[in-house]
């Protein structure tokens, strides 16, 4: 790999993920960490690390058998579920919160842990459906003629948890972070407060930004906790994966199980996308005023009217933020895999940008980039993408990872000595051999972008984009045209991965 | 991917997307739905590009006025901030980021909506009130903002958290308007009761209009522009200004001010005397936001109560403001348990 090249990725990643981060941390001095761990806020962020325990191992639960079922066995219409199985991620948990508030009188801590664990699972079952299919065949085969399906799972399992469990501290991360779910759901009986609350009320009560910054660095504490052994565990399950002379394994036959199976993946679906997504259609068509095909039509029709310039906003940034990513994402990620034990030391670095709350991300975005030298950029849509590309990159840089780990290194090593440089190994070579894991995760960096409100609502930009005019409605209440609103956006999300999946035959590699 | 093509492409669409330049700058914490068309229209009538940012309830508003605080540290951009509540804007005025001006559009509102030295003007209030489901409780019997706390409501009543928005300024003018125990004995007690699930907590108050107009919550704090949007769906609600016999009902306007270092300010004091004029105040009054005219004068729809029809609590703001962040972080000590 070309080293000016590799500097100037990492120079790119400074740029967009650390130095907003940087400027932020540099604000804080000593005092500002006095009662840091005061009696209270160790109380919340014990709470806050059980909620995220409770979050992961709901997904983890629900996530494994839905990862072996739709990859592995004869569930009837198994492809569609795995696809299908994706949607709760792609949904904002609040509206998932919602939707169940709506349902059900289920209140409370519970109700957070498992709403907020039903919205990850996903993640694991990806993982989980990935490692499942790495088993080799001929191993599998053995255990199954030793003593069916039962030991044959007690032989795999062991093979699977690294990648499952990897997944899982996303889940534990992602759960840790919400604010907005903990407080929606616990808004009827004890209110059930996190940590993240604590960080967005120091910005208001906190007389200078250190003491608020601060505040946050628990919470990135318990992320970095959480992210640090998920990078060996990410490792030990690439490790676990293809030999040299590696055999798919064959289709488990379910039997009687089949039928159970479908309820299973049905209700697991239902529980964390179809209902919620149910509910949207029903509000969109009058809700409990009686649904009707024309209120249905009519919340279309000015969700679209006042929300047009919105999405073509916010799939400007998406497109925009994926296409600055993917690039800088392929020289960092391909790099840090090739670097070997240099490249291992320095993946935590990567996790950064994603070990922050969100507002702190903002804050310092607005700090770095608002000075009269870069104020153009400051105030035009570019912030909003030069954002979200540097908060996501961490994505892109490890799903590339993970996809050179699978590259045969001789490949490269025969076009250096045909006289094909460093740059042109990577575009020529590198990038097409990557091309599912280098549009998947710009895909990734895509939806997430579409979806982020947290980091974004603090600079100008952010007045644009969908997700903005989304919150300002749904202030006043869900209507038809809010809840259409919302439907149309979860739309534009999925859309490009819809796609794909229809009319292209390769499989994308979104993984990181 | 072709990056040799890629790059000049992005550079082009860089260099049109900062090509625009505006004539003003406005940040405005009051729900876009009704500010929105007004200062469309000033841009309309004025023939001035006007670039205007809206905060929203999702963030627990710390988004305008940590964005003006952090701007205005390095690349002040915002010229004129027109903020849904004063205790904020107040805490700016003492931190020295305001600049004074005295509209003449603000000739006739009255002292205690203006601020001494012109920092700030405020305008179209809103009153903090009990909003009440009939269907579940006879609004004759409360009276108080007590009876929130009332034995006979338990579970049945709810507030927003009071770290953010109009509920943050509330408590924190009952220390004032109370004295420092009361003011705290209201409060902990709320916090106390929210502990427990007696006292309902909502992620802001157009929730906790939702929980009640929804029949989930009997009656709570609520502003009277999240009140009347559940009265103007013919929901079975009613507004009941508390206290009336006593200390009175909180009354918040919107504020608006110049920043110190306003880029634009000859734009910014034309906004500034176009959205004080008395034919916005009616406006915003016949809005479904249906903000209360601070000047008697102004014309409102018959739902619209004035100033003259309740008893304003008499807060001092300047106080309430100089202390808001010591307040919110004590609130923060009770509510975040």
């Amino acid at each position: 790999m070309s080293r000016p090249l590799v500097l100037l990725g990492l120079l790119a990643f400074t740029l967009l993920g650390l130095a907003p981060i940087a400027l932020m941390a540099l604000r804080v001095d000593a005092g500002d960490l006095h009662g840091m761990f005061s009696e209270r806020s160790s109380e919340l962020l014990w709470r806050t690390a059980l909620l995220g325990v409770g979050a992961a191992l709901t997904a983890l639960l629900v996530g494994i058998p839905y990862g072996f079922l739709v990859s592995r066995t004869d569930v009837p219409a198994a492809n569609v579920w795995r696809v299908a199985g994706v949607l709760p991620i792609l949904l904002p948990p609040l509206v998932v919160a919602m939707s169940w508030a709506g349902m059900t009188d289920l209140r409370g801590g519970l109700a957070t842990t498992l709403v907020l664990g039903l919205c990850t699972f996903p993640l694991v079952a990806l993982y989980a459906a990935r490692a499942f299919e790495r088993i080799d065949g001929r191993q599998e085969e053995a255990a199954l003629l030793v003593g069916g399906l039962r030991t044959a799972l007690k032989a795999e399992l062991p093979l699977v948890m690294p990648s499952a469990l990897f997944a899982a501290t996303f889940a534990f991360v992602l759960a840790i972070n919400d604010f907005a779910v903990p407080d929606y759901v616990s808004s009827v009986g004890p209110k059930w407060s996190v940590y993240a609350d604590e960080v967005f009320a120091s910005w208001r009560s906190s007389k200078d930004t250190g003491a608020a910054v601060a505040s946050a660095l628990p919470l990135v504490l318990l992320t970095a906790l959480a992210l640090w052994p998920a990078l060996e565990l990410r490792r030990r399950s690439l490790m676990t994966s293809f030999s040299g002379d590696f055999r798919a394994p064959a289709t488990l036959r379910l039997g009687v199980w089949r039928w159970p199976a479908l309820i299973f993946v049905l209700a697991v679906l239902c529980a964390s996308a179809f209902a919620p997504l149910g509910r949207l259609v029903w509000e969109a068509g009058g809700g409990p005023r009686g649904f009707s095909s024309s209120v249905l039509q009519a919340s279309f029709e000015r969700a679209i009217e006042l929300g047009r310039a919105n999405l073509a906003s916010s799939l400007t940034f998406a497109v925009g933020a994926a296409l600055i990513a993917v690039p800088i994402g392929l020289v960092l990620g391909h790099a840090l895999e090739r670097a070997g034990t240099l490249g291992r030391r320095l993946a935590p670095l990567v996790l950064v940008p994603l070990a922050v709350p969100a507002i702190l991300f903002g804050i310092g975005g607005i700090a770095l980039w608002n000075r009269p030298i870069t104020g153009a950029i400051y105030d035009s849509g570019w912030m909003a993408v030069l954002l979200f590309a540097g908060r996501f990159l961490p994505f892109v840089v490890l799903a590339i990872a993970a996809a050179t780990a699978m590259l045969d290194p001789r490949v490269e090593e025969s076009a250096r000595l045909a006289g094909a440089g460093p740059a042109r190994r990577l575009a020529r070579i590198v990038a097409p051999a990557l091309s599912p894991a280098v549009i998947g995760s710009g895909l990734v960096v895509f939806v997430l972008s579409m979806r982020e409100l947290d980091a974004a609502i603090l600079v100008p930009a952010a007045n644009s984009t969908v997700l903005f005019r989304l919150y300002n409605a749904v202030h006043f209440g869900r209507d038809g045209y809010v809840a259409a609103l919302a439907l149309l956006v979860v739309f534009f999300v999925i859309a490009p991965g819809l796609l794909w999946t229809l009319f292209c035959r390769r499989r994308l590699e979104v993984l990181p | 991917m072709n990056l040799p093509r890629l790059l000049p492409t992005l550079g082009l669409a860089f260099l049109t997307a900062c090509s625009s330049e505006p004539d003003l700058v406005v940040y405005c914490s009051l729900d876009q739905e009704f500010s929105e068309e007004l200062i469309l229209r000033f841009a309309r009538e004025t023939g001035l590009e006007v670039r205007a940012e809206y905060d929203i309830e999702a963030n627990k508003n710390v988004g305008l006025a940590t964005r003006i605080r952090e701007e205005a540290a390095s690349r002040p951009r915002c010229d004129v901030f027109w903020s849904n509540e004063n205790t904020q804007v107040v805490a700016m005025a003492g931190d020295g980021l305001l600049e004074p001006y005295d509209s003449p559009s603000a000739r006739d509102i009255p002292a205690e909506f203006r601020d001494r030295e012109h920092r700030w003007t405020g305008f179209a209030a809103r009153a903090r009130v009990f909003i009440v489901n009939t269907d579940l409780v006879d609004p004759a019997e409360i009276r108080s903002m007590w009876d929130l706390f009332d034995p006979r409501w338990k579970g049945q009543v709810a507030i927003a958290r009071p770290l953010a928005g109009t509920t943050n300024g509330h408590m924190a003018a009952l220390y004032d308007v109370l004295g420092e125990a009361e003011g705290r004995r209201y409060v902990e007690t709320a916090a106390r009761l929210a502990r427990d699930g007696s006292l309902n907590v909502a992620t802001g108050n157009a929730h906790v209009m939702r929980l009640v107009r929804d029949g989930q919550a009997a009656f709570g704090w609520t502003d009277t522009d999240d009140f009347n949007v559940a009265r103007d769906a013919g929901f079975p609600v009613v507004a009941v200004y508390p206290d009336r016999e006593g200390v009175g009902t909180v009354l918040i306007p919107n504020t608006i001010c110049i920043l110190k270092d306003a880029p634009r300010k000859d734009a910014a004091r034309r906004f500034v005397d176009w959205v004080l004029r008395p034919e916005i105040e009616a406006e915003l009054a016949r809005s479904r936001a249906a903000q209360i005219p601070v000047r008697a004068s102004v014309p409102r729809p018959e739902h619209v109560v004035g100033v003259e029809g309740f008893k304003a609590m008499q807060v001092d703001w300047l106080e309430v403001g100089r202390s808001i962040q010591q307040r919110t972080a004590e609130f923060q000590e009770l509510f975040l348990k």
